[in-house]
């Protein structure tokens, strides 16, 4: 019965004869671009080098893409990290032609411009682990310093929950720019601060700091001043921005900072005393009252 | 040896040091603004310095335009970092964003903040500088 009915789906032949042209043309080898890689291997080579390689490039065709195509036809050796390839894992993050970019998510003919030459090398400020792939050791450290998970102080709740925790649009709005960063790397490698000070917690630690700190179900700012209120943390800022320009999700981390420069102000001055954590289930809330 | 090992740490650190400053080229304005925040600094120390051994001592005519330079443009920028550090220029996390998200923070009311401090740099300087050139020389 349900055999008969069900019948293969098959787009209109004008339609279909329309994607195909417009597939072919996006995958249509357009010109030549000549690809400077960066090669360094820090437990063998005695200093870094440049490989060219040149490639036949389509619109259509993302930076990743082309490396893959290298690595596969011309060098086994080369060394890069990328997993997704859809811009969510933030593995692949690197310098093209500068500037920190997913190589994912910038095409090649856009990294070009007019010229014809797309220079690619590991991420500026961090070590490198081989080639085009750096180490991520002390940022995720970093993360893991400014606690980046909610933290509350009601135990007998936590055990023995009563109800959820309601949270209005506005609340929610206060951190949810935030709760986007995909961990790239590529905020703490464009900022200016970064490339001096080695310890630095930089924007990406420092905005998660401030998405937790707002979060109405959160309790934890006493436990994570110690760690953001130092000269290495939010006040080395001195909002050159460029994370912000460079973040590949639009989180936005030097507003993140600034605000949390504003929140530690207002709360020394004793202008807004910041309350524990205002989500309560509602039971806890009418236990409060009484 | 040691030279050696030093060569492949710094390739190996990838730290860009001091020149990491003044990579502003591929970047927004901010970056110029932090860098000639940067420069300017320094060299008002290096002038307070002499300034606190002798308070009547001044470079000289067009090294007295120049010092205005510097001064004023610290003052406007300074004021402008004042607003965005205390998070008055920033503007508000969005909860709904484009696909193409530009940032806020740079791109909102921040942008008008900078004009306002650009043109506050060049008044506060011109300014100076007519004092220094004009009325200074005539007062002898």
């Amino acid at each position: 019965m349900a055999s008969e009915e069900a019948k293969e789906y098959v787009l209109p032949p004008e339609v279909l004869e329309e994607t195909m042209k417009a597939s072919e043309e996006l995958w249509k080898p357009v010109r030549k671009i000549k690809f400077r890689i960066y090669k360094y291997n820090p437990r063998k080579d005695y200093a870094p080098y440049w490989e060219e390689h040149e490639l036949e490039v389509s619109r259509g065709m993302t930076v990743l893409d082309a490396l893959l195509i290298i690595k596969g036809e011309a060098d086994h050796s080369l060394g890069l990290r990328y997993s997704c390839r859809m811009g969510l894992c933030g593995s692949c993050a690197m310098m093209i032609n500068g500037k920190q970019m997913l190589a994912c998510q910038t095409r090649v003919l856009e990294a070009a411009g007019s010229g014809d030459v797309v220079e690619l090398r590991p991420l500026d400020n961090f070590p490198v682990e081989r080639d085009l792939a750096a180490d991520f050791t002390s940022f995720f450290e970093k993360h893991r310093a400014v606690k980046p998970w909610i933290i509350r102080n009601d135990d007998v709740e936590l055990n023995n929950p009563t109800g959820p925790y309601k949270q209005t649009v506005d609340e929610y709005a206060r951190y949810y720019q935030f709760t986007d960063c995909i961990k790239c790397g590529a905020c703490l490698s464009a900022c200016p601060t970064a490339a001096t000070d080695y310890e630095y917690l930089g924007p990406q630690a420092l905005a998660q700091a401030y998405r937790y700190i707002v979060d109405t179900r959160d309790d934890g700012l006493d436990v994570r001043i110690p760690v953001v209120d130092t000269e290495h943390g939010c006040w080395r800022c001195h909002f050159a921005a460029s994370c912000s320009d460079v973040c590949p999700r639009g989180v936005d981390p030097a507003q993140g900072i600034q605000l949390l420069k504003k929140l530690l102000i207002k709360r020394k001055f004793g202008f807004k005393p910041h309350k524990p954590a205002e989500a309560l289930p509602a039971k806890v809330k009418a236990e409060k009252k009484e | 040896m040691e030279a050696e090992s030093e060569f492949k740490e710094y390739y190996a650190k990838n730290m860009r040091g001091i020149s990491g400053w003044f990579k502003a080229r591929v970047y927004t304005i901010e970056r110029w603004l932090y860098a000639a925040h940067r420069i300017t600094g320094i060299l008002i120390v290096l002038f307070v310095l002499v300034h606190f051994y002798s308070t009547g001592w001044h470079p000289g005519l067009w090294w007295d335009a120049l010092l205005g330079i510097i001064v004023t443009f610290h003052t406007a920028n300074g004021i402008r970092l004042i607003l965005a550090e205390l998070g008055f220029a920033v503007g508000k996390p969005l909860l709904i964003k484009k696909p193409s998200q530009r940032p806020v923070s740079i791109e909102g009311v921040q942008r008008y903040v900078v004009v306002f401090a650009l043109v506050l740099f060049v008044v506060l300087a011109a300014i100076w500088a007519y004092y220094a050139l004009v009325v200074q020389p005539m007062m002898g």
